[in-house]
């Protein structure tokens, strides 16, 4: 049987379901002699936001059974930095762009959005459709995904992600400002992620993504300290696929538009687990960092799969849900 | 830069706790710098999760054109104690070379000043092959002097048995063998006057004591610094160090391991082994 790999996202044509998560995958280059980037379905990018940040005090991560901790803090280039030196490469890609945004408040989310809007120039479906970038046409920003779940930052970040309102009223200035596809990524840190997911939904989100990290702190009992510098990190890994797999399960069931799953994934395995309790795709993030071909191989391993079960198409794994 | 599976053609012990290993290595890679290092993933299981970063300590060609990588290595904790059980024979997940390493030896030629080599604990790797490579160079012969290598340890038997070269000025906390002190006591009180050129890796508080002894007499420095790495590349901004004032951070993994002098807040620098 032939399989259709594509996955569509509002309204972009993803040209697979396995992306690499924001945060784990700098702006692409980074990875470029180890892998071909055109064969991943996304790459979204470290979070951009307004003004540069250098990032929290060292150190940043600490290991922990089956994951880490991070306390990176949002650092990045900066939106003009991004716009002057990232965007360029990224135009080069043949494959989808995603861009991660970051904001300390609703202006500051929309003014990221709104210039990289500019910078980007008007998108349209055949740019962004699968296989279509990186060609003519490709401008380097297939879409958005509104980061509301960075547990590592003072301002704005969770603060967002926990309060339905503020989700949907954000939510709703950014989808008046693009026409491209807008994400908004979900924290795992709440009574219950149902609400938020529908506030998404109501303000306009093509698609929602889950899981960012969840809050942790490992203790060095030989300095009585938290061994990360900020004191608590974000948890990741395969230590937290379970919390995510469970999070998209409730997600899906609770709102119309896509869900993209993550959280864990090591493997093909994971992945069909996101897929089975009802994403529509997937990312891989700290996997990448074990074993930087982990994307790729996840991909495989899914086709694979379906090839064995009879699929055409990745929607028709979700409705094995339950069955056997 | 490559991920290959690596096979071990050694992995000997040189003191209690210290180890060599020795892979074959992918030609495809590129041929390794001192300073530069590679990552390991030591097993398939979760637990432990990310690769460990590990310097180069030796590199040859055989001359059928095939090549080997050396690290000298401490059994610290999960990863080593694992990897410290791998045979000959088996292989391991390898990612390098990585990062930017000593200046070379054209470069030292050219500042015509003479080449101090300074390690401590798991430091010892990069310096042997930085010694071995200026030697390959000739640069001992440069008009300044040969390179001057000084190497700490706690006593005796933790210094491993790694073929240290001719000179090679050794310390021990209790004076069990060669110079009783630090490397720093040796440096600030026994080395003769010269127109030193420093190159350090070793703990966090002996790179901020040598750093600062290297201001003090004006001279030259290159340090390699060590930070928690979950990426290796560039990608994650995880391994961040702190520039002086503390305004900004550079990545140990993509901007270093080996920094300038005054490129990096050494004092500050959080972490290191
Ligand atoms: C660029 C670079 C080059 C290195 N080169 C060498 C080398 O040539 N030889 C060598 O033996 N080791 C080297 N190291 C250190 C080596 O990576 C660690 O010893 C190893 O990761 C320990 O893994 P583990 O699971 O055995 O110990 P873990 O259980 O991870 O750690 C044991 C203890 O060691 C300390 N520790 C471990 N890794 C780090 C770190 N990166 N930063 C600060 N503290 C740490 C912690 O205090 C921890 O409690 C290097 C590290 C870097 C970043
Ligand atoms: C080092 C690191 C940096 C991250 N940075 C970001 C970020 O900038 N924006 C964001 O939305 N998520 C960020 N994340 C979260 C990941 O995208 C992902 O949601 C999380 O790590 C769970 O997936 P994983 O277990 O596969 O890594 C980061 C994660 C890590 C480990
Ligand atoms: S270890 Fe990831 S940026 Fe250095």
């Amino acid at each position: 049987m032939n399989i259709d790999p594509r996955v569509r996202i509002g309204p972009l044509v993803l040209s697979n379901p396995v992306g690499v998560a924001s945060g784990t995958f700098g702006y692409g280059a980074e990875y470029e002699g180890l892998m071909d980037l055109g064969r991943l379905g996304a790459i979204y990018t470290k979070a951009v936001t307004l003004e540069a940040r250098a990032g929290n005090d060292a150190p940043r991560i600490v290991e922990t059974p089956a994951g880490m901790l991070n306390s990176i803090g949002l650092a990045n280039p900066g939106l003009e930095a991004f716009v002057a030196r990232k965007l360029p490469e990224l135009r080069r890609l043949s494959t989808s762009v995603i861009v991660n945004v970051a904001g300390s408040s609703e202006a500051d989310y929309l003014r990221v959005v709104e210039a990289l809007e500019e910078a980007a120039g008007p998108w349209s479906p055949r740019s962004g459709a699968g296989g279509a970038t990186g060609q003519e046409g490709a401008t380097g920003v297939d879409g958005y995904e509104i980061n509301v779940s960075c547990p590592n930052v003072a301002h704005g970040g969770l603060a967002f992600g926990t309060d339905p309102a503020q989700v949907e009223r954000l939510t709703r200035s950014l989808r008046a400002a693009t026409r491209r596809a807008l994400i908004v990524k979900l924290t795992p840190n709440v009574a219950d992620i149902v609400p938020i997911a529908k506030a998404a939904e109501a303000g306009g989100a093509d698609a929602i993504s889950c899981i960012n990290t969840l809050v942790g702190m490992v203790i060095d009992t030989r300095t009585k300290r938290p061994a990360l510098a900020r004191g608590t990190g974000g948890l990741s890994g395969p230590a937290i696929r379970p919390v995510g797999v469970a999070c998209v399960w409730k997600a899906s069931r609770a709102v119309g538009i896509p869900v993209i799953g993550l959280g864990g994934i090591m493997c093909a395995d994971d992945a069909l687990q996101y897929l089975l309790a009802g994403a529509s795709a997937v990312q891989v993030g700290t996997a990448t960092f074990v074993d930087p071909r982990a994307a790729l191989k996840t991909l495989e391993g899914i086709l694979a799969w379906m090839e064995g079960e009879g699929l055409a198409g990745i929607g028709d794994i979700g409705a094995l849900f339950g069955r056997s | 830069m490559l991920q290959f599976d690596a096979q071990i053609l050694g992995n000997r012990e040189l003191a209690p706790g210290w180890k060599e290993l020795v892979l074959r290595w992918n030609g495809a890679a590129g041929h390794p710098h001192a300073g530069e290092f590679l990552t390991l993933r030591v097993s398939s299981a979760l637990d432990p999760l990310l690769r460990r970063p590990f310097a180069f300590a030796s590199f040859h060609e055989d001359p059928d054109g095939a090549s080997r990588a050396g690290i000298l290595y401490q059994v610290r904790g999960k990863a080593t104690r694992i990897l410290a059980d791998l045979g000959t024979g088996a292989f391991v997940d390898v990612l390098g070379p990585l990062g930017r390493g000593f200046p070379d030896a054209a470069q030292l030629e050219a500042e015509g000043s003479r080449p101090l080599l300074v390690a401590g604990g798991v430091g010892l790797g990069p310096i042997l092959f930085l010694a071995a490579q200026l030697e390959a160079a000739r640069i001992p012969a440069s008009a300044a002097g040969p390179a001057l290598i000084v190497a700490g340890f706690r006593n005796s038997a933790a210094i491993p048995r790694a073929g240290f070269p001719a000179g090679t000025v050794t310390c021990t906390d209790d004076g069990s063998s060669g110079y009783r002190g630090t490397v720093l006591d040796y440096l600030s009180r026994e080395l003769p006057p010269g127109n030193w050129r420093l190159m350090a890796c070793g703990p966090a508080p002996m790179l901020a004591a040598v750093a600062t002894l290297a201001r003090a007499r004006s001279w030259e420095a290159s340090l390699c610094a060590e930070q928690w790495m979950a990426c290796g590349v560039g990608a994650c901004m995880g391994c961040a160090l702190p520039v002086p004032g503390g305004a900004s951070f550079l990545r140990a993994c993509v901007d270093g391991p080996v920094f300038g002098r005054d490129d990096i807040d050494w004092g500050k620098e959080g972490g290191g082994r």
